[in-house]
């Protein structure tokens, strides 16, 4: 047998200089400042491994968590250049080959503990407020398994991804601007529980999250999708958490009547019969205080005249569509997984001719 | 002192909030303490699943799933233990489903199962590739829904033993800084491994042994710490696991000369042969020049794309983002790593140590139901089984007693050590140290040992440990200073490769993971069926004492795959 050769790590694997600039922050003082360093680092080194050396090497005193290293845990999640990331996801050598200095800061909307460490209580505090947990509807268990599809465990098969990492949160600009938004990882935890097959509570929680600061106080902006390092695209969830609603009849907000009256505008007349939108979304007094706007937008030609209603040409398309949905049963959320799913083979297909 | 419960739980992973969630349920008062958040716990980043013999893809019993474990652990596990684990697996998995674990399905609807190395059966229960993930996930559902108090963030430092009973904790408040002492009538270790020993390890950063080293620093033997298990599907540089789940859903190993070489090794197996066996059958292919690299390589191709997209998609991400390959067009390059503790903190099959009041469960402790290698999906499962018996117990003894007393000196005298260590200014940081323990473990107590390498390795322990007495911590500061607790650490580190190192010379065998080529090639019945416990002693530092193997209906055979 010969000599065993264990490889632990290659003392000529290529190095790179690299730089990052970091919003050092001090609780106790208050003090903020931007401070930049520079590492010498493998070429495989990802941000959390350039912060692990920044510490080891150049200040002990940096502080921020980590764990796996291994996009599981969900512990490394803050911004770098103002986007979150998880640490231990993002590859330098792109980064350093461009000459770019990023700046790593603390994650958004959660007060920041130190350096790149938030308190992440607030964000605990939504994920409990959905109640989260199984409501089976029964104490004792039966001796075995309950038998489920696969296919129905798919609904949540994204959801059942979210790490809980935060980067969906820090990104939220709802809740920047409401700070009691339930905001987009306690709402895609709140949908793991309504899509799941197995609950019978879920009327109880369509409610509890149709409520002010729930799913229709999002802003639709997508940061929460695109941001998301595992591919939970909590928007969608909150999309999923709407189809649900409005499928149980739950529809007394304004953002469901917003979005039911575009179904029906658009199986109507085919086209968003904007001057009818805001009665019958905000009610007829809304609607008069808002009429001195809407005729300024009629003059300036920015919404049509609402006499005579204008029917469009191929609106047996958009009513046909409207039938589909209904007579297959997917309205709610398993029609949007169904998407998802179609979509996502589609991009696989594609993936493997190129 | 802080606080006093019935049963405190340091660690929160999969055995922690299993053991926690029974002692709440038993009536206790029960609380969670952990360095880091529940759900960031490295059970998270488990893969493949958990096995238990549910019979839902062939033919399965216990008595079978006992057998395979017997055998894998090449006759070092107590058979008493692990029938218990066998027996109790099945409810324990359908407790989880009831929870709400959401595991993959069988085309009836049923628990899906998938074959898994050294299994007669496809025993290995699975939610996709991240079953670890889901399961600590439902577990801290079920502790939110308990409202069960945590301690998060608190770093667990030295046991309080008084009047020769553990009562409480004496902890690090990361957010706030300050010791911090908790009382508590039982306390149940559940710190998982010290893969942080080696370089090339799948383990997180937290895995630092933390409650075997402070078990063992108030005189609780350790048991068959020379076992330390190396996976053979890891990333290279870091060690990131690509689970075991690719092989059981058919993926094969190449050398650089297109051979599936495990038909030399294991050749009934092939794949599925048990994970000591893989790990140096691969390492052997690289000593002898036909690796890739330094790898050998795992081959999904011919899974196709759909079947890696529905069960195997974690690891495709994994391999994308940390090896720059997709596996549905190119093989993962792949070599055995540091994984998984079969050693840990010696205790009886309700999890009780050697001191009263004290318990342990999960990687962290030593039943023993792995014995000298651990089949893959039965960590989870004694997470599970083992933390629910655990959790059981301290509370039942908790319940029938009443007091807990912390004398003021334990208190004091941690203050001062740690006085002592932050008073210090002048002198080398912890991380080279850290470094160089981490690449010589790996090169001196590696797949395979040398006599000479492991004595070696244990004159560097020294060194570093004498370099370790006089080490500085940077950051002085009271907020989220993790400079200091990564210090703490390494001093726990330490203490375990040397008892590690003690341990591995003793065992004059090859058995499961101690694999000895050069100058004890067979296992030795005759003289080595029994686990080592290592301890620490005033007198000889670490002392070394021998307990038998429960054997009960399997006698020691030949091990072949």
């Amino acid at each position: 047998m010969t000599e065993t050769s264990v490889q632990v790590e290659d003392p000529n694997a290529p190095t790179m200089a690299v730089a990052l600039k970091i919003w050092r922050y001090d609780a106790q003082t208050g003090e903020k400042e931007l401070r930049e360093y520079e590492v010498d680092a493998p070429e495989w080194a990802c941000l959390l491994d350039v912060l692990d050396l920044i510490k080891d090497k150049v200040d002990g005193s940096l502080a921020y968590r980590k764990s796996c290293r291994m996009m599981i845990c969900g512990s490394c999640g803050m911004r770098m250049d103002g986007r979150a990331v998880l640490a231990c996801k993002e590859r330098m050598k792109p980064i350093v080959d461009a000459g770019h200095v990023p700046v790593i800061s603390a994650m958004g909307n959660l007060p920041i503990v130190k350096d790149l460490v938030v308190d992440m209580d607030p964000f605990w505090g939504k994920v409990r407020a959905v109640k989260p947990w199984l409501d089976p509807g029964y104490d004792e268990a039966e001796e075995k398994e309950r038998i489920v599809s696969q296919q129905d465990m798919n609904v949540i098969h994204k959801e059942a991804l979210c790490i809980m990492c935060g980067c969906c949160v820090s990104e939220c600009n709802s809740m920047e601007s409401d700070p009691d938004f339930l905001g987009p990882a306690a709402l895609a935890k709140g949908f793991r529980f309504v899509g799941d097959p197995r609950e019978r509570g879920q009327i109880e929680r369509l409610n509890t999250l149709n409520q002010e600061h729930g799913i229709w106080d999002c802003t639709r902006c997508y940061f929460c999708n695109e941001r998301c390092p595992k591919g939970v695209d909590p928007r969608d969830a909150i999309a999923k958490l709407g189809a649900e609603s409005i499928k149980e009849g739950i529809d007394h907000d304004m953002g469901a009547k917003h979005a039911k009256w575009f179904v029906t505008s658009a199986k109507t007349t085919g086209w968003l019969r904007e001057t009818e939108l805001v009665p019958k979304t905000q009610g007829v007094v809304s609607a008069i205080k808002e009429a001195k706007f809407a005729l300024k937008l009629l003059r300036h030609g920015k919404v049509p005249p609402p006499v005579p209603p204008h029917v469009a040409e191929d609106v047996h398309e958009a009513r046909g569509l409207y039938e589909l949905v209904r007579e297959q049963g997917r309205d709610g959320a398993l029609g949007i997984v169904q998407g998802e799913r179609a979509l996502a083979r589609l991009d696989q297909e594609k993936g493997l001719e190129e | 002192m802080e606080a006093t419960h019935d049963v405190l739980v340091v660690g929160a992973g999969c055995a922690g909030m299993r053991a926690a969630i029974e002692a709440f349920d038993q009536g206790a008062d029960v609380a969670l303490l952990s360095k880091i958040h529940p759900v960031r716990s490295h059970s998270g980043a488990a893969e493949g699943g958990i096995n238990a013999a549910l019979g839902n893809a062939s033919e399965d019993d216990p008595e079978q799933h006992a057998y395979d474990t017997v055998k894998g652990s090449d006759y070092l596990g107590d058979q008493d233990a692990i029938q218990v684990l066998c027996d109790e697996a099945p409810d324990d998995v359908y407790q989880l489903e009831h929870w709400g674990a959401v595991f993959s399905r069988t085309e009836d609807g049923r628990i899906a199962q998938r074959p898994f190395g050294a299994a007669g059966a496809p025993r290995t229960a699975y939610a996709a590739d991240i079953t670890g993930h889901v399961l600590v996930h439902v577990l801290y559902e079920q502790v939110m829904k308990r409202d069960i108090f945590t301690y998060e963030e608190y770093f667990a430092w030295k046991l309080v033993i008084d009047d020769d009973r553990c009562q409480g904790v004496i902890a690090w408040d990361l957010l706030n800084g300050g010791l911090k002492t908790i009382g508590a009538k039982t306390v149940i270790l559940t710190t998982g491994g010290a893969g942080r020993l080696y370089t090339g390890t799948t383990n997180a950063y937290a895995c630092t042994g933390d409650g075997m080293a402070m078990a063992l620093r108030v005189g609780v033997p350790l048991e068959d710490m020379e076992m330390m298990q190396f996976h053979p599907t890891t990333l290279a540089p870091s060690g990131v696991l690509i689970t075991e789940g690719c092989r059981g859903e058919g993926a094969y190993l190449l050398n650089s000369e297109d051979d599936r070489f495990l038909k030399r090794y294991a050749p009934n197996a092939m794949e599925l042969a048990s994970r000591d066996v893989i790990s140096r059958a691969e390492q052997t292919e690289i000593d002898e020049g036909r690796g890739v690299n330094g790898n050998v390589l795992l081959d999904l191709r011919h899974l196709g794309a759909e079947k890696i997209h529905e069960r195997l998609h974690g690891t495709r991400e994994l391999s994308m983002v940390f090896a720059g390959i997709d596996p549905i067009h190119d093989p993962i390059p792949v070599r055995p790593g540091a994984h998984y503790h079969m050693g840990g903190v010696a205790t009886d099959l309700d999890g009780l140590t050697s001191i009263t009041g004290l318990y342990a469960a999960g990687e962290c402790a030593c039943v023993s139901v792995h014995g000298a290698n651990r089949l893959g999906g039965n960590a989870l499962m004694e997470t599970i089984t083992f933390g629910k018996r655990s959790g059981a117990a301290a509370a039942e003894w908790a319940l029938t007693h009443t007091t807990v007393a912390v004398p003021p000196s334990i208190e004091a005298g941690a203050e001062r050590e740690l006085g002592a260590l932050l008073g210090r200014s002048d002198g080398e940081r912890p991380w080279a140290i850290r470094d160089e323990l981490a690449s010589t473990m790996h090169e001196n107590f590696g797949v395979f040992r040398r006599e000479e390498q492991m004595q070696e390795q244990g004159r560097i322990i020294e060194r570093l440990q004498e370099r370790y007495e006089r080490v500085v911590v940077e950051d002085k500061g009271d907020v989220f200073n993790n400079d200091l607790t990564q210090a703490l650490e390494l001093g726990f580190l330490l203490e375990l490769a040397e008892c590690m190192v003690v341990a591995g010379l003793a065992r004059r065998e090859s058995r499961g993971a101690h694999a000895r080529p050069y100058d004890y090639p067979e296992r030795d019945d005759a003289n080595f069926l029994r686990h080592t416990l290592t301890s620490l002693s005033p007198s000889e530092r670490v002392r070394l004492d021998w307990k038998p193997v429960t054997v009960t209906k399997w006698q020691p055979e030949e091990r072949t795959y």
